[in-house]
């Protein structure tokens, strides 16, 4: 091995490390939050746990709503956070299916039967990101209220879809045009109806584009913070990230760190499943001509 | 023959427009009454605080908006921090893409590093970007934290801490993703093109600019395009990752605090739809770059 190379192989492992320890260290940094004591938390070293305990994952258990006697817990407020998670599993999963079907739908309607101007339908689709979302939940509360979803999760299932959904019909549709078009025609002749042909045969092959879209869908969706705030309300029918909005950054510090690993390990757990699909599927959107 | 195909496009074209119907539907009831709505009250002195019907004032509020340091300042800022931010995303996910490229031992692991950022809900992550650079006075950390905090706020002035860490979450968050986002677009160029480059120019800058940043184009275009975006309508980052504090307004946050906090609801929609020209202008010019490939009739 010649000196230049292993030069390079020393500096392409130190700018691998650098990488690494860049994007993990936040994440690395509230798990080791959320694992404190008190204790530890006020005099031991930030960047480590000697002590690891779940106790303030078992506190998100287990303040339901009684007030004791003491000061302190009265001050310290109660929440379901049962409900939370609960709340929270359904608005995602209610989100990525309808964003799915909806944008699938669409997609395969610019791709594959290709409407006249259909370029411009997705072009559209899409400019609906230059839409500043400011002040945008002022008019968009009055939707809500006139639709009676004020205080609703499905308020969720309204606004969140449609804050992916522009990227997954471009990403989908681009993907369907490319795929030739003798692909169905073999099926049609054989008789099958185009339904027949969709089901049997694009959306199978599809599957990475869909994975794809899954994941870019739950990403989007557990970004927000504003729309889950404003819109629900009670506690009873907030989300987590809606809920741990409302904590009190003094008395509950540890609780709420706690409660964004709640909500961040299975979302980052089943993105790192499909991970390696989520970039297969974008690179099968972009394919040229494939 | 002819009439049968002209049948069958007809009927593909009706269902065509069935399927697309749930899609618009949903834009349409989320986006059609609130932006109506924000294009209205930029003509009226629409507000809570005051009685009776708004009264129609035509273009009083942009007119005013553009006379003073009100706009001026949160444009200026506005800018300043989408180029920075976008531009330092684009580095850093160029970055991990070409890192990533090439295949290696432990490839997979630190490829899922890269992409946890964007994987973590930030609804949450940025409650605890927040806490972790403003930590209770009571944490471990807390006094380093407040002197890094002291230092950046006495040289730059008050609040330009927030302003930065605002500026740190948004590209850690975004430079994961436009680095998934250009892997993939590296992936899907034919290997061969990149070979040639080799064998063309021996100057690994040379072969940067002229050979991948060209065949990177449209992806690179679509990440700046989403960066943009997300950089403009990041308000949540920025009311979360500041308390409400706004020394540096961005003009999300400012309109925003036209709105809630002054009850200005005119003003503070004329403000947030300065953007929308200039955005849509943007993407005009985005979309000549990362428009899928026209496929020639075969």
């Amino acid at each position: 091995m010649n000196p230049r190379s292993w030069w390079a192989k020393l500096g392409h492992g130190s700018l691998m490390l650098l990488a690494t320890v860049y994007c993990l260290f936040p994440i690395y940094f509230m798990l080791v939050q959320s694992l404190k004591t008190p204790e530890e938390d006020v005099f031991g070293n930030p960047f480590i746990v000697v002590n690891p305990t779940l106790e303030n994952f078992a506190e998100l258990f287990e303040r339901k709503g009684e007030v004791r006697g003491f000061v302190g817990d009265a001050l310290r407020r109660s929440y379901p956070f049962l409900d939370w998670l609960a709340n929270t599993l359904f608005v995602f999963a209610g989100s990525v299916v309808a964003t799915l079907v909806a944008s699938v739908a669409a997609a395969y309607a610019l791709g594959r039967l290709r409407p006249p101007g259909f370029r411009w339908w997705r072009r559209v689709i899409l400019a609906t990101y230059v839409v500043p979302q400011t002040i945008l939940f002022i008019p968009l509360y009055q939707v809500v209220s006139a639709l009676a979803l004020d205080d609703s999760m499905l308020a969720l299932l309204l606004v969140y879809p449609s804050m992916a959904l522009p990227f997954c019909v471009w990403m989908l549709s681009s993907y369907f045009e490319h795929l030739p078009r003798e692909i169905e025609e073999a099926a049609l002749i054989e008789g099958a109806s185009r339904a027949t042909a969709f089901f049997r045969i694009i959306l199978p092959m599809s599957r990475p584009v869909l994975v794809a879209a899954g994941i870019f869908t739950l990403g989007t969706v557990a970004s927000d913070f504003m729309i889950a705030s404003v819109f629900l309300l009670s506690p009873h029918n907030q989300t987590i990230t809606a809920g741990l909005g409302t904590f009190d950054v003094a008395l509950d510090e540890l609780a709420a760190v706690a409660g964004v690993n709640v909500l961040a390990i299975p979302v980052v757990a089943i993105s790192a499943v499909f991970a390696r699909g989520f970039v297969r599927g974008l690179t099968a959107s972009m394919v040229e001509g494939a | 023959m002819g009439s049968v195909k002209a049948v069958g496009r007809a009927r593909d074209i009706r269902l065509a427009y069935l399927l697309l119907a749930p899609a618009v539907l949903l834009l349409l009831t989320v986006l059609a009454y609130p932006v109506g709505w924000e294009v209205w009250t930029s003509l009226t002195d629409l507000s809570p605080l005051k009685d009776g019907a708004p009264e129609y004032v035509g273009f009083t509020n942009y007119r005013r908006l553009l006379a003073g340091a009100e706009f001026w300042r949160p444009a200026l800022v506005t800018v300043v921090y989408a180029v920075v931010t976008s531009g330092a995303k684009l580095a850093l996910g160029l970055g991990f893409a070409l890192l990533l490229a090439r295949s290696f031992r432990g490839r997979a692991l630190v490829f899922l590093a890269v992409f946890l950022p964007w994987a973590y809900p930030a609804g949450v992550s940025v409650i605890g970007w927040y806490w972790t650079l403003n930590p209770p006075t009571t944490t471990a950390y807390a006094p380093f934290m407040g002197h890094l905090k002291y230092a950046v706020d006495g040289t730059f002035g008050t609040g330009a801490w927030a302003f930065v860490s605002v500026i740190l979450f948004n590209i850690w968050r975004g430079s994961s993703f436009i680095g998934v986002l250009l892997l993939a677009g590296i992936n899907a160029v034919p290997p061969e093109l990149f070979e040639c480059a080799v064998l063309e120019s021996k100057s690994p800058w040379r072969r940067f600019w002229l050979v991948t940043v060209p065949l990177l184009k449209p992806f690179l275009a679509l990440a700046v395009f989403l960066s943009l975006t997300s950089a403009f309508a990041d308000l949540a980052n920025v009311w979360m990752l500041t308390a409400g504090r706004i020394v540096f307004p961005i003009i999300g946050t400012h309109a925003y605090f036209l709105a809630i906090k002054a009850g200005q609801y005119g003003p503070a929609s004329a403000l947030s739809l300065t953007l929308v020209p200039v955005l849509l202008g943007v993407l005009l010019v985005l979309f000549r770059l990362f428009d899928p490939p026209r496929r020639e009739a075969a």
